[in-house]
């Protein structure tokens, strides 16, 4: 029998910090998670997922009714479970499971985890690959493999440099995906806005809408048709909803945003997730469709095929092809670098470097494939089912065992080295959730919701059986002394760091700021909206189009240049308030 | 006896469902034209004739039309086994694969019949990909009356030259005669149709074989300076919201001394609806001695769609609604008036069909259009009036809307072909960096 019990023994301040709750003086305000919500759930990925409802022939309808109700359900999932459990433990899910579900189940969760990256990071870099394919005169890729060795070769190529930068400069990418999410944001809304006036000239002669039911008649008609690539009735109201709800179900459900929710004051700023889910989820995946659709008629090709790449740069220029190389990227990078750290745990006895250049390998060839990233919807909705009835044994611990009488913690009290009855519970959980869908008794979307509830009823059956409803007195003791050390050592921290954060309030920030705000971001949708309202025919909608064009390219560099200097100068600020100790205003 | 009953019932039910499994359908998209709507009335023949196969109409307006076909055979979606398109689709379809290869059907189709011109039309790499329905070019139209009390005589092949003089003498605007009505309506298959054919009969052309657009040529200044003069002059008023219907009822109701447009329009300006049908005369369309006379060339045609999962009964179909079989139906039930003209020779050969006024200008003009060779400079493209590449109808309903300006007098003309450069040059350069 292992000792898996903490050891008030061990030094607290020789512990990573990642193995220990968050400290009340780190955690955040509202401000902070509407900010990071929007800028995690606006990416690459939304490119393909507003073609992925296209083609699956969801009807405009049951998309505007559809993604509010599931992106909804989904806030309400982030809000109800995952913030509470969050808040309540103030640790992240990996570290939650390798405390307390022994040695096994965080190694098979890694290995999961590991399979997932992969494919996202994948997925992304071949997205990427699509807007520089057309720089080196490669064909479109059409089919889910490789037409075109170049294709592949540039597709390689780029995992390559991803994996090094993943590898060496993984906080360049991290701090640079920072100072993109107001941009992604502008750029999004404005695709769509400009391509509108295109689309809706092929189907009535026009280029402008008078009203809202004008746009919805358009989308209705060419875009959110309800006839799938198919040539099928396609998903309904209850799909779509689903897919909304189940896009993020590892996050809220599997609990894997526990990892960014601890650092929440309060759980209801779970709520704060609708930035992500109401303008990443809904007004970009919607603008995304209407750019697919447009570039499609445009170019005479099916949404189901037409890449990414194409799609940015029909919608914004050159200005499309930064979109998708960054929103590629830096989507792909954290996940890589996340592939890398989950194979590091499933294979801790093997060297760093070959672990990641065995990941690193299999992310290279899976970008060449485009099957993939159009495939990134099922993925993410199938990941999700593999991951929730972890969320579904963590929710049965923190929410029913006390009032059962239980003890949350009753594994790492009873200090065996396997929770069998977690392994148990995730294996019944599988069983039933792909079993189900082997059956297809409900779209596999919502598959999520019963495979939770089994995981929820295993748990509690066997932990019981294991001991869930026992009395470890010793431990507890243990556990309540470590606590206590804990709480000391995040007094002094506190008492350290308190004036750590700054916020830069100089003239020179200002000025960058103004500058970055209004040249980076307002100018591009002012002459966005220029374009949508004031292009009164096809003729004057090329000449507003290609201003959008050329202004916007600079913009964007501008924006970029600024951004980071901003980001610059404010860390010298804090790196210097830090060193001579001088009084700063606290965030 | 209740055995034999029962019997009898058990091998009716087999021999029901067997023919009900035989029996597949055949769905066609087709726009909502009158040649269009008679083949739905007379579709009945072809389902006699073929009870194995049910038919499935989707008619719809022509922009919806190319909305709903393009998104479908784009996604290889088989919504529909047969589809309505025109000359402009055939190529770019047929060179991205989308289209079943006509080159396999009955013997006594007789494909040789169809006019070369519209054959050539409809083919890619020299396989035809569609069946016309109907084929169309565009000639001159006159007032005989008008011209004969002027003192003038239409020559068979008329010139530009003569054209914009007999013009001049023949407007009588107190009475309410234009001299001439030309399409001002800005739209790719409008005004541009047939400036396009004007300025490739001046010698001008939309590319030049490195796909640079040519308007800040001396051939199209040329072209849109005669056309806005001549319009200006002696055109009617608000010229440029005038297309094909609005020219037919100017024509038909005696305010129009000559019209350039559609071979189409030879029935409606003769049929006894029309005020002047006693008094039309028909002639090539005119050229400025370069060897390109200024006219179009146009069908509706059939094709089956590589997505359909009854291309068998898709291509029965096209070869019955194409065939020669089906334009005698039509005169036997509406007379030879009512066929959809322009398609096969052995029509133009009908002695029934020769009394037609306008029969053998149309096949004249047919013959005259080359749309491999529309330009008298090489170019990089086919299509007269259009140029078949899939950005065109962008294209060219932008630069109709510059023409339409400048034929208003809203801005100059100098201005309106620096647009259309610019536009062009713009558009093309986008499609062709991400071909």
């Amino acid at each position: 029998m292992a000792n898996t019990a903490i050891d008030p023994r061990q030094s607290i301040a020789d512990m990573d910090d990642e193995l220990l709750p968050v400290p009340q003086h780190r955690l955040h305000g509202p401000g902070h998670f509407l900010g990071l919500y929007g800028s995690e759930h606006v990416a690459a990925t939304e490119f393909v997922i507003g073609a992925a409802f296209v083609a699956m022939g969801a009807s405009i309808h049951d998309i505007l009714i559809g993604l509010l109700i599931g992106n909804t359900l989904a806030v309400l999932s982030f809000w109800l479970i995952t913030a509470p459990i969050a808040v309540k433990t103030r640790l992240s899910l990996y570290t939650y499971l390798d405390q307390n579900m022994g040695e096994l189940v965080p190694r098979l969760y890694n290995g999961a985890n590991v399979l997932i990256f992969v494919a996202i990071s994948a997925a992304m870099i071949t997205v990427s690959a699509t807007a520089v394919r057309a720089l080196f005169d490669i064909p479109p890729q059409i089919y889910p493999y490789p037409t075109s060795v170049w294709f592949a070769v540039i597709a390689a190529s780029a995992s390559v440099i991803a994996v090094l930068v993943a590898y060496y400069g993984f906080n360049v990418v991290a701090e640079f995906g920072t100072i993109c999410t107001p941009w992604l944001m502008v750029m999004f809304t404005a695709g769509g806005m400009v391509l509108i006036p295109s689309l809706n000239e092929t189907l009535t002669g026009y280029t402008t809408l008078s009203s809202f039911s004008d746009f919805v008649n358009l989308a209705g008609t060419t875009v959110f048709t309800g006839i799938n690539a198919e040539g099928e009735p396609g998903i309904g109201l209850w799909e779509v909803i689903g897919f909304a709800w189940a896009a993020n179900t590892f996050a809220h459900f599997g609990l894997v945003d526990m990892a960014l929710l601890r650092y929440a004051k309060k759980s209801i700023y779970g709520l704060c997730t609708a930035t992500g889910m109401m303008f990443g989820h809904y007004i970009a995946w919607i603008s995304a469709a209407l750019m697919g659709a447009a570039t499609a008629y445009i170019m005479k090709l099916s949404i189901a095929v037409v890449s990414p790449g194409d799609v940015a740069y029909y919608a914004l220029g050159a200005t499309g092809f930064v979109i998708v190389i960054i929103a590629g990227w830096t989507t792909a990078n954290p996940n890589l670098y996340r592939a890398g750290l989950a194979a590091q745990a499933v294979f801790p006895n093997i060297a760093r470097q070959k672990v990641t250049l065995v990941v690193g390998a299999v992310v290279v060839v899976g970008s060449c494939f485009p099957f993939i990233y159009r495939q990134i919807l099922p993925i993410l909705a199938y990941a999700g089912l593999v991951l929730v009835p972890l969320g579904g044994i963590v929710f049965a611990e923190q929410h029913i065992f006390p009032r059962l009488g239980y003890k949350s913690n009753w594994h790492r009290l009873k200090g065996v080295k396997d929770n069998m009855p977690a392994v148990i519970t995730w294996g019944i959980c599988l069983v039933f959730g792909f079993g189900l869908n082997f059956l297809n008794i409900i779209p596999f979307v919502y598959l999520f919701l019963p495979t939770w509830v089994v995981s929820i009823v295993a748990y509690i059956i066997l932990a019981k059986k294991y001991g869930a409803d026992g009395s470890y007195p010793e431990a507890e003791k243990r556990e309540q002394e470590f606590q206590k050390q804990v709480e000391a050592y995040h007094a002094e921290l506190a008492a350290k760091e308190q004036h750590e954060h700054v916020r830069g309030t100089t003239a020179l920030i200002k000025i960058i700021r103004v500058i970055w705000i209004v040249i980076g971001l307002i100018v591009p949708a002012v002459l966005a909206w220029r374009v949508l309202f004031n292009s009164p025919n096809l003729y004057d909608y090329y000449v507003n189009r290609e201003l959008f064009y050329d202004v916007t390219i600079w913009c964007t560099v501008i924006y970029f240049v600024f951004a980071w200097w901003d980001l610059q100068v404010s860390k010298r600020m804090q790196r210097s308030a830090r060193s001579s100790g001088a009084e700063v205003p606290a965030e | 006896m209740t055995i034999r009953i029962a019997a009898a019932f058990m091998a009716a039910l087999l021999v029901g469902s067997a023919l009900a499994r035989a029996e597949s359908t055949v769905t066609i998209a087709t726009v909502n034209n009158g040649d269009m709507i008679r083949m739905q009335g007379l579709s009945e023949a072809f389902t006699k004739a073929n009870p194995d196969i049910k038919l499935d109409w989707v008619v719809l307006e022509e922009n919806v039309l190319r909305q709903r076909v393009t998104t479908d055979i784009a996604t290889k979606g088989g919504q529909f086994d047969v589809l309505t398109i025109g000359t402009y689709e055939v190529p770019i379809w047929a060179k991205r694969g989308w289209l079943v290869a006509l080159d396999n059907l009955p013997e006594d189709y007789d494909v040789d019949d169809i006019l070369p011109p519209i054959r050539e039309a409809l083919s890619y790499d020299g396989t035809m990909y569609a069946a016309p329905f109907y084929g169309e070019s565009s000639f001159t139209m006159y007032r005989t009356d008008l011209f004969e009390k002027a003192g003038l005589e239409m020559p068979e092949k008329p010139t530009w030259d003569f054209i914009k003089d007999a013009a001049r003498k023949l407007a009588d605007k107190s009475n309410d005669v234009y001299g001439i009505c030309l399409r001002g309506k800005p739209g790719w298959g409008e005004n541009m149709a047939f400036l396009t054919a004007m300025a490739n009969s001046y010698g001008a052309r939309w590319f030049d074989m490195e796909w640079k657009p040519q308007f800040d040529g001396e051939a199209w200044k040329a072209t849109i300076t005669d056309y806005v003069e001549l319009m200006q002059e002696v055109g009617p008023p608000d010229a440029a919201a005038n297309g094909y219907n609005e020219n037919l009822a100017l024509f038909r109701s005696g305010k129009c001394a000559i019209w350039i447009d559609a071979t189409a329009a030879g029935q409606f300006v003769t049929n006894a609806d029309s005020d002047v049908a006693d008094r039309v005369g028909f002639a090539l369309a005119p050229d400025k001695g370069l060897g390109k006379s200024a006219n179009w060339l146009w069908a509706w045609a059939l094709a089956v769609p590589e997505g359909s999962d009854n291309k068998d009964g898709a291509k029965r179909f096209v070869a019955w609604a194409t065939s020669k079989q089906y334009l005698e139906l039509v005169a036997s039930k509406d007379g030879w008036s009512n066929v959809p003209p322009g398609t096969r020779t052995s029509l133009y050969e009908n002695p029934e069909y020769r009394k037609v006024p306008f029969a053998k200008m149309t096949l004249d003009s047919i013959d005259a259009a080359d749309p491999n060779k529309p330009c008298v400079d090489e170019v990089p493209y086919t299509g007269i009036q259009y140029v078949a590449i899939p950005e065109f109808q962008s294209i060219g309903t932008a630069v109709g809307q510059r023409f339409a300006l400048a034929l208003s007098g809203t801005i100059p003309i100098d201005e309106a072909l620096e647009n259309a450069q610019w536009v062009t040059g713009k558009v093309i350069e986008r499609a062709r960096f991400l071909q």
